[in-house]
């Protein structure tokens, strides 16, 4: 028998429809995938049933008993938890503070039991193998990765029947993320459910019984996992024929140098870097996560201190804030890792994200002119074909690839023409995926400068003319033409590991 | 105007709330809604109002100043010592004046923006720091009165109007300019939004900041200069009813106490509410005692109910009982 099953699922915000009629079924002791794009339904559907938000029609049947979940509370009473892509931990209490939040093991005296905390906090992260982490570690100190980690532990010591995992991946490296999908496989074993959400088709292919596609917030289709194409999932997903993710590519980069960068070093993270960017190039830079990939971006930007001379279009240049990074048509833009912290003002219009950093452009007397800034919007808004319902509707409702292409918007209207991509396609569907590649490439045959790190390695491989692994803070090789793969990329960036 | 209406429904909010208290302050007083009595109500509320201008600035910006009171208090002593009741002083005593105020803005500013501290420990330190400068340099001894040409700005009438009244209008207009039509108001309400996304964005973080206390300084010097015309002389403390009607007015006009929203034409309804409020308690008969808890429990209330930060509370709870 099903464990769960969905039937006529309907979700209104105002006049928007974010679920119509969605069905879903799934059994015990699989792992089952939740595929779409983003603005499908996905979010809604697992919102509603981890308790955060209650349905307006339909039925949902769990052990086959009606299930309709008040809050998150309710919900993990039923043996359901979910772990988020917005994540919820709290940054100044520790790993397993966050872990136990609110089911603290208690002394007969009603305080908080530390031993058997630490105790359960052990007995867990060892169950399942989890990646090193300390108990004790105070959760700010903690990369955006293993926050994520922690996050899935947070949701394991719910002990659940039916664990929702939201684009857990996303945010991990590699082998953070190999880890993650053997979990899924084990807790399937265990007799659980384990529903799993990711952009990523080769996760899914490679750990999924069944799978479940959702387009325009109702259910396409659901198959076996075995008996399905990936280009047919792609086509229901997208509700049309995509030709292919990557766009061709073809080097348009000429001699002129856009960025050259000479002895960069930045705290202990970054050690003599030197690499030269060109005009028209797409430059990848690659290595396992933590080697320096997010202190090389920071620093160019000037969000952190460095030291190094950096030479823009020939001119020797010092960035000493971001504010003189996006300075004039020469300057730097950055597409942030962190779209929600770094990149948009959630609770602001898509109009006022989109010229934050060009008011200049559109000021005249020191007065704004609404109508100039209506035309700059109107102009990306166009250009990057951002769906929202107005330019005056907030960044934060926006979905997630819509909200990156905000940011994109942003970016091109400071006029910089050399740009830093972070993991620009991090949580973004497939179909968004897809234009922001032949996007890069497009900026690219224009005479754009392109320096782009992607967690996911075979974007790297697809789409840069050349790839930088950085191991330790330096670049540990340069890749090019046909040495560009997944394994290459892997070798430079473990080789001296290995023989440390 | 329908999409300001629309963004702003706080602000509505606030002057709606305006509209219905006097209705019912009339009930209790039936002589309130005259025109010298709304005329005595403008001019107390342009205090609150002025003040409360730099106020706004601070807190949409995501910090708070707390300095207010002495630099209104030292503003206003050391006007009254220096023009001794003569006017013609007055010609560099105050823009000497509002030159110190703007001064000690920046100083807050400084350690805000520039040093990281905490916008509450700052601007109480100065605060702190400014009374016992004042209370060095004065020892305490009643200042001369104030000169009448200071007395005729606070007091005086132009046209039938108060002068202050016009003040504070010419000032509003100077604010909603700022906040609305000037980079620093895209600036400003992006600080208090997300400092990080701010900066990253390429926003003068620390110069936005500055300036929103250089605004708040002024503007507490000048209110402590036309509160002397008000009440014919200068005297310690009487700037410190204006800590805590500044930030209450910001927050019953819509403003977010965390920063990020708001605006000054808010602020302009908190004022009067909070001045309306004054006038409605004494006619209900209470003692002083009594009417002290009143009014902090109304503006209590009125904060709650319009305050973003309570709303979105609010909305919280609601959905855990449903």
């Amino acid at each position: 028998m099903d464990l769960v099953t969905v039937n006529g699922l309907s979700k209104r915000y105002g006049g928007i429809v974010a679920l119509s009629e969605a069905t879903f079924s799934a059994r015990a002791g699989e792992v089952h995938a939740l595929l779409g794009e983003n603005g499908a339904g996905k979010s809604t559907f697992i919102q509603i049933l981890s308790g955060a938000v209650q349905h307006d029609g339909g039925s949902i049947l769990v052990d086959g008993q009606d299930y309709r979940p008040a809050n998150p509370d309710a919900a993990q009473a039923r043996g359901i938890a979910a772990v988020f892509q917005e994540l919820s931990l709290i940054p100044d209490l520790s790993v397993e503070q966050n872990i136990w939040f609110r089911h603290e093991p208690r002394t007969w005296l009603g305080t908080v039991n530390r031993t058997e905390m630490r105790r359960k906090t052990l007995a867990l992260l060892e169950k399942y193998n989890f990646p090193a982490l300390r108990p004790d570690q105070e959760l700010r100190r903690l990369t955006l990765a293993e926050r994520q980690i922690v996050e899935i532990a947070k949701g394991l010591a719910k002990d659940p029947r039916i664990l929702i995992l939201d684009e857990a991946t996303s945010a991990l490296p590699a082998r953070e993320a190999e880890w993650l999908l053997n979990l899924t496989r084990q807790l399937a074993a265990e007799g659980r459910l384990v529903i799993f959400i990711s952009h990523r088709m080769a996760e899914v292919r490679a750990i999924a019984d069944r799978l479940t596609i959702f387009r325009n917030g109702s259910t396409v289709a659901a198959h076996e996992a075995d008996a399905v194409s990936d280009n047919e999932i792609v086509t229901q997903m997208i509700g049309r024929h995509l030709d292919r993710l990557y766009p061709e590519r073809v080097s348009t980069a000429t001699d002129r140098i856009a960025l050259g960068v000479k002895g960069f070093s930045s705290g202990s993270r970054l050690s003599g870097v030197d690499f030269a960017l060109r005009e028209g190039e797409v430059l990848g830079v690659g290595g396992l996560q933590g080697h320096g990939q997010r202190e090389l971006f920071q620093a160019l930007f000037g969000a952190t201190k460095a030291s190094g001379s950096i030479e823009l279009w020939g001119k020797p240049v010092s960035i000493g804030n971001p504010r003189q990074a996006l300075t004039g048509k020469d300057g730097i833009a950055l597409v942030p890792e962190d779209r929600r912290g770094q990149g948009l003002l959630l609770t602001k219009s898509v109009r006022e994200n989109l010229t934050l950093s060009v008011i200049k452009r559109f000021t005249e007397n020191g007065l704004l002119s609404r109508q100039k800034e209506a035309a700059l919007v109107k102009e990306m808004v166009d250009f990057l074909r951002i769906k929202a319902g107005t330019s005056e509707q907030l960044a934060g409702t926006l979905s997630g690839g819509n909200q990156q292409k905000v940011i994109f918007g942003k970016m091109l209207l400071t006029q910089a023409r050399v740009l830093l991509l972070y993991d620009p396609t991090r949580g973004v569907d497939v179909g968004t995926k897809g234009e922001i590649f032949q996007l890069m490439r497009d900026l690219a045959a224009k005479g754009y400068a392109i320096l782009f790190h992607s967690s996911d390695m075979s974007e790297l491989v697809h789409v840069a003319d050349r790839v930088l692994v950085m191991r330790n803070g330096r670049i540990a090789a340069t890749l090019e033409g046909d040495h560009i793969s997944e394994e290459e990329i892997l070798r430079a960036a473990m080789l001296e590991t290995r023989a440390a | 105007m329908s999409a300001f209406l629309a963004r702003n429904r706080l602000i509505v909010l606030a002057y709606a709330g305006m509209v219905v208290l006097l209705l019912v302050t009339a009930l209790f007083s039936p002589g309130f809604l005259s025109v010298s009595n709304m005329r005595s109500t403008v001019v107390l509320a342009a205090f609150v109002g002025i003040v409360a201008l730099g106020q706004t600035f601070v807190i949409i910006g995501g910090g708070i100043d707390l300095s207010v009171p002495w630099v209104l208090n030292s503003a206003a002593i050391i006007m009254a010592l220096l023009c001794g009741g003569q006017d013609l002083p007055l010609v560099w005593v105050m823009p000497l004046l509002l030159a110190g105020g703007a001064f000690i803005g920046f100083i807050n500013g400084i350690g805000v923006a520039q040093f990281g501290v905490p916008p509450i420990i700052m601007t109480l330190a100065t605060n702190v720091i400014l009374q016992g400068l004042i209370l060095v340099l004065t020892g305490g001894s009643p200042t001369p009165s104030a000169p009448a040409l200071i007395q005729f700005l606070s007091v005086g009438r132009l046209g039938g109007f108060p002068v202050i009244a016009l003040i504070w209008l010419a000032l509003t207009l100077v604010a909603t300019l700022l906040l609305s039509k000037a980079a620093f108001g895209r600036h400003l309400y992006a600080l208090g939004t997300s400092a990080t996304v701010a900066e990253f964005s390429g926003v003068p973080t620390a110069r936005t900041t500055i300036l929103t206390y250089v605004i708040s300084g002024l503007t507490a010097a000048f209110a402590g200069m036309l509160l002397t015309g008000y009440s014919g002389q200068a005297y310690l403390g009487m700037g410190d009813a204006y800590l805590f009607t500044s930030i209450a007015a910001v927050a019953i006009g819509g403003a977010s106490i965390l920063g990020g929203s708001g605006h000054y034409l808010g602020t302009v309804a908190g004022a009067m509410v909070l001045t309306i409020l004054t006038g409605l308690l004494p006619a209900l008969n209470l003692s002083s005692g009594a009417l002290l808890i009143v009014y902090g429990a109304v503006i209590l209330l009125t904060v709650s109910i319009g305050s973003e930060t309570f709303a979105g509370l609010g909305g919280r709870l609601r959905r855990k009982e449903g």
